[in-house]
């Protein structure tokens, strides 16, 4: 027997959170990315509720594989069961506190805590320890001291979330409308996605917050900040976004996604023509797996970011999660996603045109890392933290009438995912439970027949 | 096979000069940012390579116990790739770049050998890639190099290079710079 977590008591919002995340009025300001006690709450509010990504499918293939990861804060370890499920408990032990877990991935029989040598088996039972017979004349009750299990764990489309706490709304219900635009990268293939073997960690002097909001909708930094990269990649400057016909902003919960329908717009500043070849080979049978307007998004310019700290880019097809270490700094977790079903040379250039372009010697994301340091660090400054931070581009741009889900605005240069992001955020750490969460959204909930065109084929 | 030191005869006095020499001078054009000139330095052929270092138990080794040539890398390069990185910098809209990143790199414990094919060599060597940035950033990085410097037309070129750094984690936002 695993022992249920013991969840965190839910205290008082701050009392100020209106004047520093006021979206009404679309402003923040920069004490958000600074106060270590609005961290605080947002490792109690946020990251000890929401869903968080944990791992994908296929970084397990037998039992007892795992992954060791966090959530926010707090250690925790995937294990593949038997019956081929999977399990995440925290990684600690029950008796002194100790990691059992110090690998970050591979297989095992069990885990062992290397203080007093408690045992455990896949599934977190306890089942042994150095010296038994002390604990036998303790009358210990071993079947009380597994390991701490997460309450939650769900997966889609081959990505594994875990969420702390047992009363949040479903991972269906959380992503809600979202997930019909993420199978546009993540299950526009039959067999679906994989990630490429390892994981690139690095860190950063940011707020978590800044890189989400990055990929949740800012594609207007891209034409500015990356002009040298893309000059480096393409010998020319990036796509002009404004110069896109159709592009969008949609949202959800604190989710978003921002795309044009281009195609291949990301995947060309890989500077890999065979990947921009791959895209327009499999596009006609996306089309008919998921319909035309998801098919001109397979690789187009575009980001999306998974409330809290869970982004991607389609078409460069670098996945990132966002880990809080404190109000000042994020480990990134980079990895490389790509279809099963595409040929061995194909996951290959993925594998080093995402290492290429974003990861840390990635010749973008060395553009990116400067900005979102420096945005946090100067709100170390009182005065400077107080002032206003405008994000209010796009406010009249919601689309009453369309048959896109969730709720979606007209085009990418937009900051309508950013003020849902820290609309989302600020509710969160105001609400004392998910029934107080207040629901703003307005859009649809299921596309209409217009944005599922093909959409019989899929149904099949 | 790049353990194996024992496979291969050390060099000359002489030969284990120049190459010292030529190891030297590479660090001092990264420094002094003579990208090309530190192109020109590379063979035509160059496979760059920096694994991302993985933190697994010793009984769940990968290919190379903890890393993988599958894996996801650093940097894992051809001639193109290189070229590609050093025309980011070169950029005037580089903007991360201006004012500069001031380097130092420094190289210590080479060892030199006759490779297994001739006019080549296998260097090995330990560094450390120290750089700033504005008034108060610092970022320092340690590792091991596993080399094969191969002669053209009488000038030795950097063919194959293994970077191996200890951390599983990199202990700062970006790598803006060559090893």
């Amino acid at each position: 027997m695993t022992t249920m977590i013991k969840t965190v008591d839910v205290t008082t919002a701050l009392s100020d959170v209106d004047r520093f995340c006021d979206i009404p009025n679309a402003r923040i300001s920069g004490e958000i990315f600074h106060r270590q006690d609005i961290y605080e709450q947002e490792l109690e509010k946020v990251f000890a509720r929401c869903w968080l990504f944990v791992a994908h499918e296929s970084q397990f293939k037998k039992a007892g594989d795992y992954i060791a990861t966090t959530m926010g804060e707090d250690d925790v370890i995937v294990v593949r069961q038997k019956d081929g499920s999977h399990r995440a408990f925290i990684n600690a032990c029950p008796h002194r506190g100790n990691k059992v877990c110090f690998s970050e991935s591979g297989n095992a029989r069990g885990f062992i805590c290397n203080y007093h040598g408690w045992s455990f088996d896949i599934a977190g039972n306890l089942i042994g320890q150095h010296e038994s017979g002390i604990y036998e004349s303790s009358n210990f009750d071993a079947s009380k001291w597994g390991l701490r299990e997460v309450a939650l764990i769900d997966s889609y489309k081959g990505l594994i979330f875990a969420n702390f706490d047992a009363d949040a709304p479903s991972l269906k219900e959380y992503l809600g409308p979202m997930a019909w635009y993420f199978d546009a990268l993540f299950d526009n293939q039959e067999g679906g996605t994989e990630f490429v073997g390892g994981c690139i960690r690095s860190t950063m002097d940011c707020n978590w917050k800044i890189a989400a909001e990055n990929f949740v909708g800012d594609i207007l930094h891209a034409g500015w900040t990356h002009d040298s990269a893309a000059r480096a990649m393409l010998g020319g400057a990036v796509s002009k976004v404004s110069d896109f016909d159709e592009s969008y902003s949609v949202n959800w919960h604190g989710h978003g996604y921002e795309f044009a329908l281009d195609t291949v717009g990301n995947v060309a500043v890989l500077g890999e023509s065979a990947l921009n070849k791959y895209l327009h080979t499999i596009k006609p049978s996306v089309a008919e797996r998921l319909g035309d307007f998801r098919s001109n998004m397979i690789g187009s310019v575009s980001s999306a970011t998974i409330f809290p700290n869970f982004s991607f880019l389609p078409g460069q097809n670098t996945i990132r999660v966002w880990q809080p270490r404190g109000p000042n700094k994020i480990e990134l977790y980079t990895w490389v996603l790509v279809n099963k079903s595409a040929p061995e040379e194909i996951k290959e250039k993925w594998r080093k045109g995402a290492m290429m372009t974003f990861s840390p010697t990635g010749v973008f994301e060395m553009d990116d890392g400067e900005n979102w340091e420096y945005c946090t660090k100067t709100a170390r400054g009182k005065v400077t933290a107080k002032q206003d931070l405008y994000v209010g581009l796009g406010q009249d741009s919601l689309l009453q009438e369309t048959d896109l889900p969730a709720n979606v605005y007209s085009g990418q240069l937009n900051e309508a995912n950013s003020r849902a992001f820290y609309q989302f955020w600020s509710d969160l750490l105001k609400a004392p439970s998910w029934n107080d969460v207040p629901n703003r959204n307005v859009g649809r909930v299921e596309a209409g027949v217009a944005a599922e065109r093909c959409e019989l084929k899929e149904a099949k | 096979m790049f353990y194996q030191s024992e496979d291969f005869a050390p060099v000359s006095p002489d030969e284990f000069h120049n190459i010292s020499m030529l190891l030297a001078r590479e660090y001092r054009l990264l420094d002094e940012e003579r990208f090309d000139d530190w192109l020109a330095m590379l063979h035509p052929e160059i496979h760059y390579w920096m694994p991302g270092m993985e933190n697994r138990r010793r009984e769940n080794p990968l290919e190379h116990g903890f890393f993988d040539s599958q894996h996801m890398a650093l940097f894992d390069d051809a001639m193109r790739d290189l070229k590609r990185r050093v025309a980011r910098f070169q950029q005037p809209s580089a903007w991360a770049e201006n004012p500069a990143t001031r380097n130092v790199h420094i190289v210590a414990g080479i060892e030199a050998f006759r490779g297994a094919m001739a006019g080549e060599y296998v260097v090995y060597s330990t560094f450390q890639s120290i750089r700033s940035r504005g008034l108060d950033e610092e970022y320092v990085f340690s590792g091991r190099r596993y080399d094969t410097w191969a002669d053209v037309d009488g000038q030795l070129k950097l063919k194959k290079r293994l970077i191996l750094m200890p951390n599983a984690t990199l202990n700062c936002k970006n790598i803006n710079t060559f090893i």
